[in-house]
Parts: structure tokens; sequence; C-alpha cells
């Protein structure tokens, strides 16, 4: 308990760690209602809202014997695959393109008209014609993702170079920096934090546009598994998925902000 | 005016007939109007002036930041096109990079001209050591007081070896009494390491404290009031031998504030009507 409480402590924003006492008390209380309701009380009808039992089954159902065409192992990394795929060539396009369009007026000029009316159309929006283009195979999935993802990156890294401390560079300048040097060691490092605000709401977007994704149609996956579970009238698999969904969700965010932290050591100090 | 001559024994600095306008030439704002001045080799120049009277602009145009509407800017005879690290600038707000250590900070310039990592080492050394700052290697700028991120400022223009360093109110962020051992070790670095220096204030006592003349400016339209000497009394009066709270004691030394005082009065009131 006493680690967990220091945990807590030691955590940043990120990953949600609720460890603290009350914190974890207040969760305890939560999962002891859930068996009061689904248990002795029969508040919830087993069709509507699993039991901790059923919730406990499933999840040993799809460990061991597989569910929707696969073993839990199969279905998560077949979704993580394709997010962190999605994620990473969507921060690379994203970051290099705001990059360029914040360092050059006239790439900002040519670029940025088209990306505005992009922009408000939802990813989900694009996934019937991502199917009519890729199918209903990985290729649909990835290229939902990449745009899911990419729109954020492209704002914030466009909105941190734009940022940057004009007497920072000038400083830079008349200590003899070229214009390659002020790009690696002004522009970047001070559009960092902007950057990773951006790649943090591209991760998000990237598991919310995936699981969509695969509810309309997938072979494989955590959405595959949630679409089956409501066709089977199975809630303690459908609880199951969302959880994975989460802890999936929650692990990718805390590995990036680690990465942040590593990326900016000064922000520590 | 492009090509350097070579045995030259003018000024570092050469403002002449310099003007900056903003807007149109008929109803435009005249920032400066065809200031002249000369700064020599070694000499420590301040100048005092009400805001708004082209002093900072002054010193942008010497460090290639800002240029005339007409007029030339010469540094070292050479027509001034663009920032360059003979020319180093000091600010206001320090402008370290919060993403560097002290050492990096320091060393930029010269990673920036290439020098090798043994070169670099040695320099930033030099200055840790001469600016105090020794156990602060590795700290991140905004883990020190203004005072140390200054010094910190301070050694990274020094550590380029400049021909010329300007100085936009560099002390103007300090509290008080880190100005006063600010300006002091100003005093004694530039005792070490001798350099043309251009320095802008709002303290009239800095400016007397520091200087070796003193330009008061005007405003509206932007220009030199007049130029007074100090070094020739501060070498009769013995400034350099006494610590800065006695020099600013001194009668001599309290004369020549109220004389730069009044002529900024003078100025502020000839502006007003």
């Amino acid at each position: 308990m006493a680690q967990a409480v220091r945990a807590g402590r030691r955590g940043r924003a990120g990953m949600p760690q609720v460890v603290s006492r009350g914190g974890l008390l207040s969760f305890l209380v939560v999962l002891g209602l859930w068996a009061l309701a689904t248990g002795p009380l029969d508040l919830v009808g087993p069709a509507r809202f699993p039991s901790p039992a059923d919730f406990w089954q499933s999840g040993v159902q799809i460990v061991t014997r597989g569910y929707a065409g696969g073993t839990l192992l199969t279905q998560v990394w077949h979704s993580l695959r394709l997010v962190l795929f999605g994620f990473v060539v969507a921060s690379a396009t994203g970051v290099g393109l705001g990059l360029l369009m914040g360092l050059s007026p006239r790439a900002e000029k040519l670029i940025n008209p088209t990306f505005l009316l992009l922009r408000p159309i939802p990813p989900l929006a694009w996934i019937p014609l991502a199917i009519l283009w890729f199918g209903l195979g990985d290729a649909a999935k990835i290229f939902v993702i990449w745009y899911a993802a990419f729109v954020p990156s492209v704002i914030n890294t466009l909105t941190g170079v734009r940022g940057v401390d004009r007497t920072i560079l000038s400083a830079a300048e008349v200590h003899g920096a070229s214009r390659s040097q002020l790009v690696r060691d002004v522009v970047i490092p001070a559009a960092l934090p902007m950057i990773f605000t951006g790649l943090r709401l591209s991760l998000q977007a990237c598991w919310t546009t995936l699981v969509a994704a695969e509810l309309v149609g997938a072979f494989f996956g955590i959405g595959r598994v949630l679409m089956t579970a409501s066709q089977d009238v199975n809630p303690g698999m459908i609880l199951f998925a969302m959880v994975c969904v989460a802890i999936l969700g929650a692990g990718t965010t805390w590995l990036l902000g680690t990465l942040e932290r590593r990326a900016m050591p000064w922000r520590q100090a | 005016m492009i090509s350097p001559s070579t045995a030259t024994s003018g000024p570092d600095i050469a403002f002449r007939k310099v003007s900056k306008v903003y807007g149109n030439a008929e109803g435009g704002f005249v920032a400066l109007d065809k200031v002249d001045l000369t700064v020599s080799r070694h000499e420590f120049v301040a100048i005092v002036g009400p805001s708004g009277c082209g002093k900072t602009t002054l010193m942008r145009m010497a460090a290639g930041l800002d240029f005339p509407t007409s007029g030339d800017v010469l540094v070292r005879d050479r027509q001034v096109e663009g920032p360059g690290p003979d020319r180093a600038v000091v600010f206001q707000q320090f402008a370290l990079m919060p993403w560097k250590t002290v050492r990096d900070n320091i060393g930029f310039g010269l990673k920036c001209r290439g020098a090798a990592p043994s070169e670099i080492k040695q320099v930033t050394d030099r200055y840790i050591t001469m600016m105090r700052l020794q156990g602060h290697e590795s700290a991140f700028p905004h883990q020190l007081s203004g005072g140390m991120q200054q010094r910190v400022a301070i050694a990274r223009s020094y550590a380029v070896d400049p021909d010329v360093l300007l100085m936009d109110e560099p002390f103007g962020a300090l509290d008080a009494q880190t100005r006063l051992v600010m300006q002091e070790e100003l005093v004694q670095l530039s005792r070490v390491n001798p350099r043309t220096v251009v320095f802008i204030t709002h303290s009239v006592e800095e400016a007397v404290f520091l200087a070796d003349r003193i330009v008061v400016m005007g405003r509206n339209p932007g220009r030199i009031v007049e130029i007074i000497d100090v070094k020739s009394l501060r070498l009769s009066e013995r400034w350099d031998e006494l610590p800065i709270e006695e020099v600013m004691d001194l009668e001599s030394f309290t004369h020549m504030r109220t004389r730069v005082w009044k002529l900024l009065k003078d100025t502020k009131r000839s502006t007003a009507a």
C-alpha cells in the first residue's frame, strides 16, 4: 500500500494513476457495489450488465480458448499493431508538415487552405470511403487512424513553431547560428512541448478511431471482439474488451509520457 | 565599403546619417533622424534616453537585426548586412535557451562556428570560472537566479570573442543589489577582456559608472542630444580604484549624474511641448 501511494505521487499527467488511499478505496467501493447490484440484490439482469463472475469467465475464455477468431493476445496484438503503425506514420508526417508550414510561409500559403478544408471532417466520416478504397482489411484502418492522428499533430506543431520566442531566435542568430542550426537548436526544442501535446491528442484519436473502424468491419481486433460479443449478447465479453481498450490506451499514453520526459530533460529539474 | 581596409585605425562602429522611418515618408513615424555616432576600438559607450528615442533600434542595427531607412551602419568599415558573431548581443530578457545547460548555452556560438569539442570545453571552462558559475555547468537556465542567468548570457557573448558587444539593458530585469554586483563585475570583465561595447540603459547611474562616453538621446524624432565624456573624469578622479558604492558617493560622480539627469529632463520637456 505504501508503495502504491508513493508510485501515485511519482506519477505525472498521462497515466491515470489513481492509487492514492482515497482513490483505491472508492475504486473498491465501486467494485463492491457492482458485485452487489449484479449478484445478491439482482438490480441489473445478466443480459444487460455482467456480474464480476461473468466478466472473469469471459476473460478466461478469450485468453485460453479465444473469441471472435482469436485469443486475447492475437486480438490485442492486431489492434495495437495498427494503432502504433498509424500513430508513428501520422506523427512523422504530421510533425513534418507542421514544421514545414511553420518554417516556410510559402509552404503554409500553399498547403494551409487545403488543410483547413479537410480538418473539420471527423476521422470517422472517412470510414465508408476508406472501406470502398481499401476494403475491410488493415489498409483502410491504417488510413483512418493516420488521418485521425495527422490533424492534431500538424496543428500543434505549427502552433509550437509559431510560438518560438523571437528574442531567443535573435540571440542564436547573433551568436552565429546558421538556418539549419536555428531549426535544430532553437525551433524544434522550443516547439517540442506543443509537439508532444499534439502527439498525446493524436494517440487518443488513434484508439477512438481504431475501435470505431473495427466495429464497422474487421476480421480481427478488439473492435471485432466488441462487435461479436454484442451480436452474441455477451455482456461479460463486451465489458472485458472495453477494459482491454482502456488498459491499452492508458499504457500507450504512459509510454508516450515517458518518451516526452526523456525528450525534454530541462522540463524535469 | 564592402571590402575591409587592412590597416584601419578608424572607429569600430560608425552610424552615418542613419534614419529609420516607419510608414510612408510623408506621414511616417521618424524613429531615428540622421543619427551620426562613432564608437572607437575598446570604447564603452552608454546610450540613455526616454522610451521611443530609438536607442534599441540603433543597437539592433549594429547587430544586423534591423536596418536603416537611409544612411549607413558600419562595423569595422564593413557595411552591416546581417547578424554575425563578430557582434554579440546581450538581451534584457537574457534570451538563454531553456533546453540547453549552462555549459551548452555558453558554448553555443563556438559550436555554431564548428569549433572542436576540446576548444569549446576550454573556452566554456574559462568563462564559467570567470563568471563564477562553477558547480552550475549542468544546470538549466530556469534553475538559476536572474543574476546568474545574465552572467551566463554575458559569458555566451564573450565566448564567441566578438569585436563588438552590444548590450540592451542587460541589467534591467535584475533587482537593485544584483544589478550593483553585475555592474562591478562588468567593469572587471572589461578590464581583463577589453571590448568595444555599446550599452543601452535606463539607469543614469549605471551609464555614468560604466561608460567612457554617454550618448543622450531625445525622441520625436529620435536623435542624439548630447555626447558626454566620462572617461577623463573617471581617470582623473580614480574611480576605478574604488568599489562601486563609494564611487557612487563621490562628488564628481553625483555631479556627472545630475548633469545627465538634467539633460534627460530637458529632452522630455522639449518633446512634451
